[in-house]
């Protein structure tokens, strides 16, 4: 557990009308981890997330920062955020915009225009930072978007789906600035659907469904409690000597490839080395079961309290 | 000061806009072609024109004030729509609060509509002088001061009521009847003859104080009560003070519940409010 705790979430509830949106939910941040948070569809991720952000009100249980007090006047100036649903103002100059937006949060005017020039260049905007934001590409305008989040230096950043509608090119720029803010001790939030850039970049995950908190804990742990070992094997040779090995189950074998899992206990070191001779690999990976299967499974079937 | 930056922000973006530039000379450019058929229509008739009766410009300035707080208010709320439907608003209300946001619209777009009405008036006065001398001289000290507290403090109604209905709908095409709320102060307007005709009649000393109906029916009454009792007579101090009060505090209370509406309606795309919903919206608790 986290000792030097950025931001706590305590049994916060939340209800519109009838609908229990979000339903005692706790956890914990801190400074330089990305914590990924989870959810399918309507699970009442965006409404934790406008509760953090000091859109909406609780109605039960608290929100602290160590950084700043519960005033909204004086966090929203210490907390950056990447709304899923995107939106800028569409007259406005990409320079001007990222200005306005920066001295929302209490940046000074001229303090703002450097940063907002120098992000410009980071993001490779320059030839852009004078046109109108409509003139721009949905990624580009992803992009001033990322900007405005962290523009500000905040403490705590949350980003909603970060990478949806870049090229790989640009969601492998945007991934090494969240690692950077990460090395320069900011506490960051990630949302995503996308199951594959949560695991590369989250120390911790938090999987909320129907309001209500399901698996919270270190990504390994979790990993790791979910259990067996998955392994995908490409090779030349005989498959019959695969499905004699005796720590496999679960085997599916078709031309060249095997995916099967290790039954536990069966430690990945000796699979390695009780594989049959005269076997050729061609590529061989063995790992805990992905993020997406435990989502997956998780939101299936029943609920999993880990770590 | 967040809401300063925000002001200024809203108005720059206001006069920068094609409908900003388009109203701005449009207006004067009607105004100019009527006043030019007079001057036309006073010279077919042969003598010299008649001087318009004294209260005209009175009327006139009540008249251009506030077609534009109409103008501002109808700006607000479409930048209001606007905002709604580019999404920019949950990163805004992750900086600054409903109010600030709100209010910020409000007086920001305001300003510009204060230059766009300085423009109308200037033009007029100047196309008035043209046609006739009409000496400015026959404004009183009480229109000079009445006038721009009503028009301000109209203007921040209407534009708060105008925000309530942008922030309610989901789109200009999906007002309904709630589009109509719009349209309150205007109602006196459709007495406008009777009220120049007879400006102490009961029923306009009672309606005055309720505040939609106040700067309408304030502006026209002082614009035309020296022409009726021979420039002897004004509305009473006492009048004009109780209606100003009156409209502030229903400002305020306007102002309150169309930012709550604001905040709550603006996290609920795709939806317009009801009535009864616009209600409990507005008596909410937010942030």
């Amino acid at each position: 557990m986290p000792t030097t705790q950025s931001l706590g979430v305590r049994d916060v509830c939340k209800s519109f009308d009838a609908v229990h949106a979000v339903q005692g939910v706790s956890f914990e941040a801190t400074p330089g981890e990305i914590l990924g948070l989870l959810g399918p569809n309507g699970a009442g991720k965006t409404t934790t997330i406008r509760m953090i952000m000091g859109i909406l009100r609780p109605d039960d249980g608290e929100i602290q920062f160590s950084f700043a007090d519960s005033n909204p006047s004086v966090f929203r100036e210490r907390v950056g955020y990447l709304p899923e649903e995107r939106g800028l103002y569409n007259e406005a100059k990409v320079e001007d915009l990222l200005v306005y937006f920066a001295e929302l949060k209490g940046v000074p005017r001229s303090e703002a225009r450097r940063r907002a020039k120098d992000w410009i260049d980071r993001l490779d905007l320059s030839d852009w930072a004078g046109k109108k934001v409509d003139k721009l590409s949905k990624g580009m305008q992803q992009k001033v978007q990322f900007a405005a989040a962290v523009l500000h230096q905040p403490d705590l950043v949350i980003l909603d789906e970060p990478f949806s509608g870049l090229d790989p090119v640009h969601q492998d720029l945007i991934k090494a600035f969240i690692h950077e803010l990460r090395r320069d001790g900011m506490t960051i939030l990630l949302s995503s659907h996308q199951m594959n850039r949560v695991e590369e970049l989250c120390n911790r995950i938090f999987l909320i469904h129907r309001g209500k908190r399901v698996l919270y804990g270190d990504l390994m742990e979790i990993k790791e409690s979910f259990g067996d070992h998955n392994v995908q094997l490409r090779f030349e040779g005989n498959s019959d000597s695969i499905r004699s090995m005796a720590g496999v189950s679960e085997l599916s074998l078709q031309d060249g490839r095997a995916d099967f899992v290790l039954k536990r206990g069966y430690d990945p070191a000796d699979f390695v080395r009780d594989l049959p001779e005269g076997l050729r690999i061609r590529a061989l990976h063995v790992d805990r079961p992905p993020l997406h299967d435990i989502f997956v499974k998780t939101i299936g079937g029943g609920t999993h309290e880990a770590a | 000061m967040k809401l300063r930056k925000v002001i200024r922000w809203e108005f720059r973006a206001a006069i920068a806009s094609k409908q900003f530039l388009i109203t701005t000379l449009l207006v004067p450019a009607i105004m100019a072609i009527v006043g030019l058929v007079i001057a036309l229509a006073g010279e077919g008739s042969g003598g010299p024109s008649e001087p318009p009766p004294p209260f005209l410009i009175g009327f006139f300035l009540a008249v251009i004030l506030f077609v534009g707080a109409f103008m501002s208010g109808v700006m607000a709320m479409y930048a209001i729509i606007k905002e709604k439907q580019s999404r920019v608003v949950e990163l805004m209300l992750s900086s600054i609060s409903a109010w600030e946001l709100m209010a910020g619209k409000i007086i920001g777009l305001g300003l510009a509509g204060l230059v766009q009405v300085t423009a109308w008036c200037v033009t007029l006065v100047i196309g008035v002088n043209l046609i006739a001398s009409f000496p400015l001289s026959s404004l009183t000290l009480v229109h000079w001061v009445t006038f721009p507290l009503y028009f301000i403090l109209g203007y921040l109604l209407i534009a708060s009521m105008f925000a309530a209905v942008g922030a309610a709908i989901k789109d200009v095409h999906s007002g309904g009847a709630i589009g109509l709320i719009g349209m309150i102060p205007y109602l006196p307007m459709i007495s406008i003859a009777a009220i120049i005709e007879n400006p102490t009649m009961l029923w306009l000393r009672i309606a005055q104080y309720f505040p939609p109906f106040t700067p309408s029916i304030m502006m026209l009454r002082i614009g035309a009560l020296p022409a009726v009792t021979d420039g002897q007579e004004f509305v009473p101090l006492w009048e004009i003070a109780t209606s100003l009060v009156t409209l502030a505090l229903g400002v305020f209370l306007m102002m309150r519940f169309a930012s709550k509406v604001f905040h709550i309606g603006m996290l609920m795309y795709g939806k317009s409010a009801s009535f009864r919903e616009l209600w409990k919206w507005g008596r909410q608790k937010t942030i």
